[in-house]
C-alpha cells in the first residue's frame, strides 16, 4: 500500500510537469499508463512474493494447508492473460516479464505438489536417517565428534550407547553377562553349556558316540558310516533292534539334518541299543551254562531242582533252630552256586540226621519232664503233711502264750490303776494346799491395801484440815495488804487532791497573769511552775509543748490590742483591696485612690470581696469571738494576706496559748473528778 | 477596749523600727518609690539644667527632659520592684 501510495502521487505529481511540457503530452499519457499498469503490476505482485514463498512454508507445517493458495494463484493466471495483451505496447515489457516466469510453473506443480512433497519427505527422512546413521559410526571413531553427537543430537547418546554396548557384548559374552547381570547371579545362574561339550551320561561307549556326534557336525558322512559300525558291533545280538537303528541312522544324514536334530536321533538309538543290551546282559549267565554241557555231552541229568529249605516240625528248642538255620543257610548257598545235584545226597543225609535228632531231643524233653512231675507230686504231698503238723503245734503254743499273756496283762493294769490312783490323791492333796495358801496371801493383801487406805484418808482429813486453816490466814493477810494498800491509796489520793489543787491554782495563775495585763509580758514562771506541779503528765506536757515559745517568751497581746492593731491593718488591707493580679505602680496608685472613695460595710456583710471580709472580721473582733475573726482572715489572698500576715500570727498565738489553757484546764478536772 | 488603744500605740512603733511589720510592707514600697522619684528627677533636673545652660543657649526643655527621664526612671524601678513582691507573695501562696 505504501509504495502504491507513493507511486501514485508520484505519478500525479509528475503530471503538472507534463502538462506543462505540452510536446511531451504523448510519453506523459505513455508514461501515465505504464505507471497505472506498474502500479496494477506492483499490487500484483506481492501474491506472487508470497507464493514463491509459499512451497517452503507449507513444506516445513503440514500438508493441510494447501487449500489456501489456489484461490490465489487463479486470479493472479486469469489476470495475467488479460493483461498480457495490453502490455506489449508499453514499454513495461522489462518491468512485466517476471510475474508469467513463475506462473507458468505453478499450473503444473498444482497435480505434483502432493508427489513432490512426498519426494521431499522421503529424501528429508533418509537423509536425516543417513546422518544419523553416519553420526553414530563416526562418533564411534571420533572422540570429539562422539562428544559434539551425544551432546547436541537427540537420541544420539542412546543410539551411540546402544551401539557400543552390542559391540562390547559380541565381543565378551561372558563378561557382559557378568557385568550386566551381576544381580542374576545371585538369583538364578544359568550356565549354558553347549550341547556338545562337557560329560555325558555314557560311559564307555558315549565316548564313541560323542565323539562320532561331535564329529558329525563336520563330517557327516564318515559319522554315519561310524555309527553304522559301532551299532552293528555293539548289537549283534539283537538283530531287531540293530536293524531299526541301522534303517534310521542311514535314514538320517540323507535328509539334510542339523546338529541337535542328528544327535538326538543318535542319542535316541543309543539308548534303544542300551535297553537291549542289558536285558540281554542280565539273562545270558543261565542260559550259556546250562547249554554248554547240552553242546557238549548229552549226559543224563537234568538241571537239579533246588534243594528244598529244611523244615522241621516242633522245632522250639533252640539248639534245633540254629541247626536247621545253619542247614538251610547251607542249602541256600548250594542252590544259589547251582551245585544241588552235588550236593543233595549228603544234604539229605543231613536233614535226615537233624530230623532225627529234633525228634530225639524231643523224646527225652517228654521222658524228663514226666520224671519231675512225679518227683513234684512227692514233694508237695511231703511238703503238706509238715505244714499240717506245724499249724496244729503253733496253734497250741500259741493259745498257751496268749492265756499267759492275758494274766500278765490282767496283773499289769491292776499295778498301773493303783499307781495312778496313788498319783491322783496325792496331786490333789497339794493342789488344795496351794489354794489355801492362795487365799491366805490374797487376804494377807487386802488387809495392808485397807491399812494404806485407812492412813491416806486420814492423812487426806489432816491436811484438809491444815490448808482450810492456812487458807483463812492467807485470807486475812491479803485483806490486812488490801487494807494497807487503801490506806497507801488514801494517801495518794490525798496527794493527788493535792496537785490538782495545785494544778488548778497554776492554770488559775497564768490565766490571771495573762488576763490581768495591759500590755504583754513573758508569763515563762507561771508555766515552769504548771509543769512541775504537773509532775509529767502527759497532757500537759502536750499542752505546754503546743504553745509557740515566743508566745511565752515575749507574752501575748490582749484583745484590746488586737482589736487595735487590727484598725491599721484593715485600713493598710483597704488601700491594697482593688489590686488585681501583677500589679504595677498604676494600679498600685488607683488602688489606694479608689480604696478611699469606696463604701463601708457594716455587721455580718456577705461576699468574698476583701472589704466584706474586713467587716465580718472586725464584727467578730467586737463579739470577742478571735477564732473566727482569724478563720475570715485567713480566707484573704494576695497583698491583702501579706499585709496581714503578723496580725494573724499574733492571734494564732494568743489563740494557742488559750487553747494549750483550756486543755490544761479540764485536765485537772479531770483529775479532780478521777480522784473523787 | 477603747480606752486600751492610747497605752498600745506607742509599742507597736518601737518594734517597727527594729522590724517592719507586715501591714507597713507596702507603705514601705511607696515611701522608697517617692525617694527615689524626687532623687531621680532632680538628678535629671540637674542635667537638663546643665545642658540647657551649656549647649541650649538656656533653653526651658532641657531641664524638662531630664526631669522626665528621670521620673520615668524612678517610675520603673518602682513598678519592678512592685511587680517582684508580687511575683513573691504569688510564690508563697
Amino acid at each position: 500500500m505504501l509504495r502504491t501510495s507513493i507511486r501514485s502521487v508520484r505519478a500525479l505529481g509528475s503530471r503538472p510537469t507534463a502538462a506543462v511540457a505540452g510536446r511531451q503530452w504523448q510519453a506523459s499519457a505513455a508514461r501515465r499508463a505504464v505507471v497505472s499498469g506498474q502500479r496494477f503490476y506492483a499490487d500484483d505482485k506481492k501474491p506472487l512474493v508470497d507464493e514463491a514463498k509459499l512451497p517452503a512454508a507449507e513444506t516445513l507445517t503440514a500438508p493441510t494447508t494447501p487449500p489456501p493458495p489456489p484461490p490465489q494463484t487463479t486470479p493472479a493466471a486469469t489476470i495475467t492473460p488479460e493483461q498480457a495483451p495490453l502490455t506489449p505496447p508499453a514499454p513495461g515489457p522489462a518491468v512485466v516479464p517476471p510475474p508469467p516466469p513463475p506462473v507458468a510453473p505453478i499450473v503444473p506443480k498444482k497435480k505434483g505438489f502432493f508427489r513432490r512433497l512426498r519426494n521431499f519427505l522421503l529424501k528429508l527422512v533418509l537423509l536425516g536417517v543417513l546422518g544419523f546413521g553416519g553420526g553414530v559410526w563416526y562418533s564411534r571413531i571420533n572422540d570429539n565428534f562422539h562428544d559434539f553427537f551425544t551432546q547436541y543430537v537427540p537420541y544420539g547418546e542412546e543410539a551411540v550407547l546402544y551401539l557400543e554396548e552390542l559391540d562390547f557384548r559380541k565381543r565378551f559374552p561372558n563378561v557382559a553377562n557378568r557385568v550386566t547381570g551381576r544381580r542374576a547371579d545371585t538369583a538364578s545362574e544359568q550356565v549354558s553349556i553347549p550341547a556338545q561339550s562337557g560329560a555325558s551320561w555314557r560311559v564307555a561307549d558315549g565316548d564313541h558316540a560323542g565323539r562320532q556326534s561331535s564329529g558329525v557336525a563336520q563330517k557327516v558322512v564318515a559319522a554315519k558310516d561310524a555309527v553304522k559300525d559301532t551299532v552293528k558291533d555293539i548289537v549283534k545280538p539283537e538283530p531287531a533292534a540293530v536293524t531299526k537303528a541301522t534303517t534310521e541312522t542311514a535314514a538320517l544324514p540323507r535328509v539334510e539334518a542339523k546338529d541337535a536334530a542328528l544327535e538326538k536321533k543318535v542319542k535316541g538309538v543309543e539308548e534303544k541299543k542300551e535297553i537291549a543290551v542289558i536285558p540281554a546282559a542280565a539273562t545270558s549267565s543261565k542260559p550259556k551254562e546250562f547249554r554248554a554241557p547240552d553242546v557238549n555231552e548229552p549226559s543224563v541229568w537234568p538241571p537239579a531242582s533246588p534243594i528244598d529249605p529244611l523244615s522241621v516240625p516242633h522245632a522250639d528248642d533252640a539248639i534245633v533252630q540254629q541247626l536247621v538255620h545253619m542247614l538251610n543257610d547251607i542249602i541256600t548257598v548250594i542252590n544259589y552256586d547251582g551245585a544241588a545235584d552235588k550236593y543233595s545226597q549228603t544234604i539229605w543225609k543231613a536233614k535226615d540226621e537233624v530230623s532225627k535228632v529234633g525228634e530225639r531231643i524231643l523224646s527225652i524233653k517228654s521222658a524228663a519232664e514226666e520224671e519231675a512231675a512225679k518227683q513234684v507230686k512227692a514233694r508237695i504231698d511231703s511238703f503238706d503233711k509238715h505244714a499240717n503238723d506245724l499249724v496244729s503245734r503253733l496253734e497250741a503254743i500259741m493259745l498257751a502264750q496268749e492265756q499267759q499273756w492275758r494274766r500278765e496283762f490282767e496283773a499289769e493294769v491292776e499295778r498301773l490303776k493303783h499307781n495312778y490312783d496313788d498319783k491322783i490323791k496325792l496331786i490333789q492333796e497339794r493342789e488344795q494346799k496351794l489354794s489355801e495358801q492362795k487365799l491366805q496371801n490374797k487376804l494377807l493383801e487386802q488387809a495392808v491395801e485397807l491399812q494404806r487406805q485407812f492412813s491416806r484418808d486420814i492423812k487426806k482429813h489432816v491436811e484438809e484440815e491444815r490448808e482450810g486453816r492456812l487458807g483463812r490466814i492467807e485470807s486475812l493477810s491479803r485483806a490486812v495488804s488490801e487494807l494497807e494498800k487503801l490506806t497507801t491509796g488514801l494517801n495518794e489520793v490525798v496527794d493527788t487532791n493535792l496537785r490538782t489543787q495545785q494544778l488548778h491554782v497554776a492554770v488559775e495563775a497564768v490565766r490571771a497573769s495573762l488576763e490581768d495585763a495591759h500590755h504583754p509580758r513573758p508569763f515563762i514562771k507561771e508555766l515552769v511552775a504548771l509543769k512541775e506541779i504537773a509532775a509529767d503528765d502527759p497532757v500537759v506536757d502536750a499542752a505546754i509543748a503546743s504553745i509557740h515559745p515566743s508566745a511565752y517568751q515575749r507574752g501575748i497581746s490582749t484583745s484590746a490590742e488586737l482589736i487595735d492593731r487590727f484598725r491599721r491593718v484593715a485600713a493598710e488591707v483597704r488601700k491594697a483591696s482593688l489590686l488585681p493580679e501583677d500589679a504595677g505602680v498604676a494600679s498600685h496608685a488607683s488602688s489606694y485612690l479608689l480604696s478611699k472613695v469606696m463604701f463601708k460595710k457594716q455587721g455580718l456583710a456577705a461576699g468574698d470581696d476583701v472589704e466584706s471580709i474586713l467587716t465580718r472580721t472586725q464584727t467578730f473582733l467586737e463579739e470577742g469571738d478571735l477564732d473566727n475573726a482569724a478563720r475570715e482572715m485567713n480566707t484573704l489572698g494576695g497583698w491583702a494576706k501579706t499585709l496581714s500576715r503578723d496580725w494573724l500570727s499574733e492571734v494564732r498565738k494568743v489563740l494557742e496559748v488559750q487553747q494549750a489553757l483550756d486543755v490544761i484546764t479540764t485536765e485537772a478536772r479531770l483529775q479532780s473528778l478521777k480522784v473523787e | 477596749m477603747a480606752d486600751t488603744a492610747p497605752a498600745t500605740t506607742t509599742s507597736p512603733t518601737s518594734r517597727a523600727v527594729s522590724r517592719p511589720v507586715s501591714e507597713a510592707l507596702l507603705n514601705e514600697k511607696w515611701d522608697r518609690c517617692f525617694s527615689n522619684l524626687i532623687i531621680k528627677s532632680s538628678l535629671g533636673l540637674g542635667f537638663g539644667v546643665v545642658f540647657s545652660v551649656l549647649l541650649f543657649k538656656r533653653r526651658a526643655w532641657p531641664a524638662f527632659v531630664g526631669v522626665g527621664f528621670g521620673a520615668g526612671r524612678a517610675y520603673e524601678e518602682c513598678n519592678s520592684s512592685l511587680k517582684q513582691a508580687a511575683k513573691e507573695i504569688r510564690k508563697q501562696a
